[in-house]
C-alpha cells in the first residue's frame, strides 16, 4: 500500500482519488492518486518514464482539456473548490496556477512583450505599471541584469537558460499561487540548471511549487517533499530527506538505489 | 575493361546525360526569357502607360486599360481569396486538425489546385455571368480567387502546423483564450510562411488567362466599373498576339514583358521572405 505522509502545514492543493485515462488508452494512466501539496514548499515528483508524473502535473492547470477525449475522475481541491468541476473557469485557473515547460517556450516577440503577455491578457494597459511589473518579474527571475538594456530585442536571441528564466519571469509576472515545473532543466547545461534550481528555492516564499524531474539529485536538492510514482500510482510521499534516506516502501528504495528505472 | 573502369565509364555517361538534360531544360527557359526581354524592352515606351487601347494603326495606343484592369482583377481576387484561404487554413490547423472534415477539405483542396483553370472559368460563367446576364470584373476576380484559395489554404495550414505545440500550450498556461493564442502566438510564429503563401498565390493567378475569358472577358477601353467587362493584361496579350497588326503585336510583347516581370518579382520576394524567416 502507498505510504503518504500527513502534511501538518497548510496545503495549496489537495488531490483525492484522482483517476486519469488518455483518449483511446486501454488502461488509466493515473489510479486513485491521493496527494496533499504543501503551501509555500517545493514538492518534487519522481519516477521512471511513463509513471504518470507529468500527467498528474498537467492535471493541476487542466492542460489535458486542450486535447479532447481524455477522461478523469476524482477531486483536486484548490482555494476551497474542486478545480476538476466542468464549470471551472480555466482562464482564471491558469492565471493562478502557472506552468514552466521542458523546453523554453519564448514567444516570437520582444523580451518585454513576452513578460508583459500574461498581464496584458488580464487587461493591464497602463504603461508605467507594465514597466514596473516587467522589471520586477525579470529581477525575480534573475534575468534583469542580462537583458535590461535590450528589452525590445527578439526573445529568441537569448540562450536556452536565459529563455527558461524568461518563461519563469513571464509566469510569475501574473502573480500565481502555484507554479508547475515540467522537467525545467532537462534541455539546459549544468550552469543554467544551477540557476534555475536556485530560483525554484527562492520562489517558494511566494508560491507553492510542484516540479517533475527525471533527476533524483535535483529532487533532493530543491524539494521539501518528494512523491515517488510508479505505473500510475503514487507509491510514497514524504519529506524529501526521509524519502531518500529512509524510504518506507520497498519499491521506493529500489528506485532511488538504482535497481530499476 | 575492368569492372572499375566500366563503372567509371557508366558514371561519366550518366553524369553527361543528366547535365545535358538540365542544360536543355534551362536553355528553353532562358531562351523564352531572353526573347521576351529583347522584344519586350524594345516595345516598351511611355505611351504604353498613358494611352488606352485603340484600333490598329493609331499612334496613341497603349496598355493603360489592361494594366489598371489587371491590377483591379488581381487586387480584388486577393481581397476575396486571402482572408478566405487564411481562415480556412487556420480552421484546418487549429480546429479541424485530424478530423474527417479536415482531411476531406485538404484532399478537395489538393484536387482544386490541379483543376484546369478554364473549368473554373466555365463554373463562374455558369453561376455568376449567366444569371447576371453580362461579363463583369466581379466574375473575373471571383474566378481568380477560387484558384488562389487552395494554394493559400494549404500553405497556411502547413505553416501553422510548423509552430510548435508547446508554444500554444505555454500561451494557454498563462490564461490566454484560444483566439488570442492563434492571433498572438501562432500567426506571429508563422507570418513569414503565410506571407510567402499569399505572394505565391497572387503570382499564380496573375498569369491566368483561361478563367478570365468567360468571366471578365476583355475590353479595349479603360474602365473601373466592376460590373462591366474588364480588360486584363493576359487576355489583351492573347488578343493582340493573334492579331495580324504589327503595332498590336508590339503591345502584346510589352504586355508579356510587364506581366512576366511582375510575376517574377512576386516569386522572388516570396522566396526572400521565406529565406529571411528561416535564417532567424
Amino acid at each position: 500500500m502507498a505510504s503518504i505522509i500527513d502534511i501538518k502545514e497548510e496545503c495549496a492543493l489537495q488531490v483525492r482519488n484522482f483517476d486519469f485515462t488518455y483518449k483511446g488508452a486501454p488502461a488509466p494512466s493515473l489510479k486513485k492518486v491521493t496527494m496533499p501539496i504543501a503551501k509555500n514548499a517545493v514538492t518534487a515528483l519522481i519516477g521512471p518514464s511513463g509513471c504518470g508524473k507529468t500527467t498528474l502535473l498537467r492535471a493541476f492547470n487542466r492542460m489535458h482539456d486542450l486535447y479532447p477525449g481524455n477522461t478523469y475522475e476524482g477531486e483536486i481541491e484548490f482555494e476551497g473548490r474542486n478545480i476538476l468541476d466542468p464549470k471551472e473557469d480555466l482562464i482564471h485557473l491558469r492565471t493562478k496556477i502557472g506552468m514552466i515547460f521542458q523546453k523554453p517556450t519564448a514567444f516570437p516577440m520582444s523580451i518585454f512583450d513576452n513578460v508583459a503577455y500574461g498581464m496584458r491578457l488580464q487587461g493591464i494597459k497602463n504603461k508605467s505599471e507594465l514597466n514596473d511589473r516587467v522589471e520586477k518579474a525579470l529581477q525575480d527571475a534573475a534575468l534583469w541584469k542580462e537583458v535590461s538594456d535590450r528589452l525590445k530585442n527578439d526573445a529568441n536571441g537569448l540562450s536556452g537558460g536565459q529563455q527558461q528564466r524568461l518563461c519563469i519571469a513571464r509566469a510569475i509576472a501574473v502573480e500565481p499561487e502555484v507554479l508547475l515545473f515540467d522537467e525545467p532543466t532537462s534541455a539546459l547545461d549544468p550552469i543554467s540548471t544551477q540557476g534555475i534550481e536556485k530560483l525554484v528555492i527562492e520562489l517558494k516564499e511566494r508560491v507553492s511549487i510542484i516540479i517533475v524531474t527525471h533527476n533524483m539529485q535535483q529532487a533532493a536538492r530543491v524539494s521539501d517533499y518528494t512523491g515517488f510514482m510508479y505505473l500510475g500510482d503514487l507509491v510514497e510521499l514524504g519529506h524529501t530527506e526521509e524519502l531518500f534516506v529512509t524510504p518506507k516502501e520497498k519499491l521506493t528504495q529500489e528506485y532511488i538505489t538504482g535497481k530499476f528505472g | 575493361m575492368s569492372p572499375v573502369q566500366k563503372r567509371i565509364l557508366i558514371n561519366k555517361v550518366a553524369l553527361g546525360f543528366s547535365t545535358l538534360s538540365a542544360v536543355i531544360a534551362l536553355g528553353f527557359l532562358f531562351w523564352i526569357l531572353g526573347v521576351l526581354m529583347m522584344k519586350g524592352i524594345d516595345a516598351l515606351n511611355w505611351n504604353i502607360f498613358v494611352y488606352e487601347g485603340s484600333p490598329p494603326g493609331y499612334e496613341d495606343s497603349g496598355l493603360k486599360h489592361a494594366l489598371v484592369g489587371q491590377l483591379i482583377l488581381v487586387g480584388l481576387a486577393t481581397l476575396i481569396g486571402v482572408p478566405l484561404g487564411i481562415m480556412a487554413g487556420t480552421y484546418l490547423s487549429e480546429y479541424g486538425k485530424n478530423s474527417r472534415l479536415a482531411h476531406t477539405i485538404r484532399d478537395i483542396s489538393d484536387i482544386m489546385m490541379s483543376a484546369p483553370s478554364i473549368v473554373i472559368g466555365a463554373f463562374v460563367y455558369a453561376i455568376i455571368v449567366m444569371p447576371m446576364g453580362h461579363f463583369s470584373a466581379w466574375a473575373g476576380a471571383i474566378a481568380l480567387a477560387i484558384i488562389m484559395i487552395p494554394i493559400i489554404l494549404r500553405t497556411t495550414d502547413d505553416m501553422l502546423q510548423l509552430v510548435p505545440g508547446t508554444l500554444r500550450e505555454a500561451a494557454f498556461a498563462l490564461g490566454a483564450p484560444k483566439y488570442k493564442v492563434i492571433i498572438d502566438i501562432v500567426y506571429r510564429g508563422a507570418k513569414a510562411g503565410i506571407l510567402t503563401g499569399v505572394l505565391l498565390g497572387v503570382a499564380r493567378v496573375a498569369g491566368e488567362t483561361a478563367p478570365l475569358l468567360f468571366t471578365s472577358f476583355n475590353d479595349n477601353f479603360f474602365t473601373t466599373d466592376l460590373n462591366e467587362a474588364m480588360p486584363s493584361l493576359t487576355v489583351t496579350m492573347f488578343n493582340y498576339a493573334i492579331s495580324p497588326y504589327d503595332d498590336w503585336q508590339q503591345l502584346g510583347w510589352a504586355a508579356a514583358f510587364i506581366l512576366s516581370m511582375f510575376i517574377l518579382g512576386l516569386n522572388i520576394i516570396g522566396r526572400l521572405i521565406l529565406l529571411a524567416g528561416k535564417r532567424k
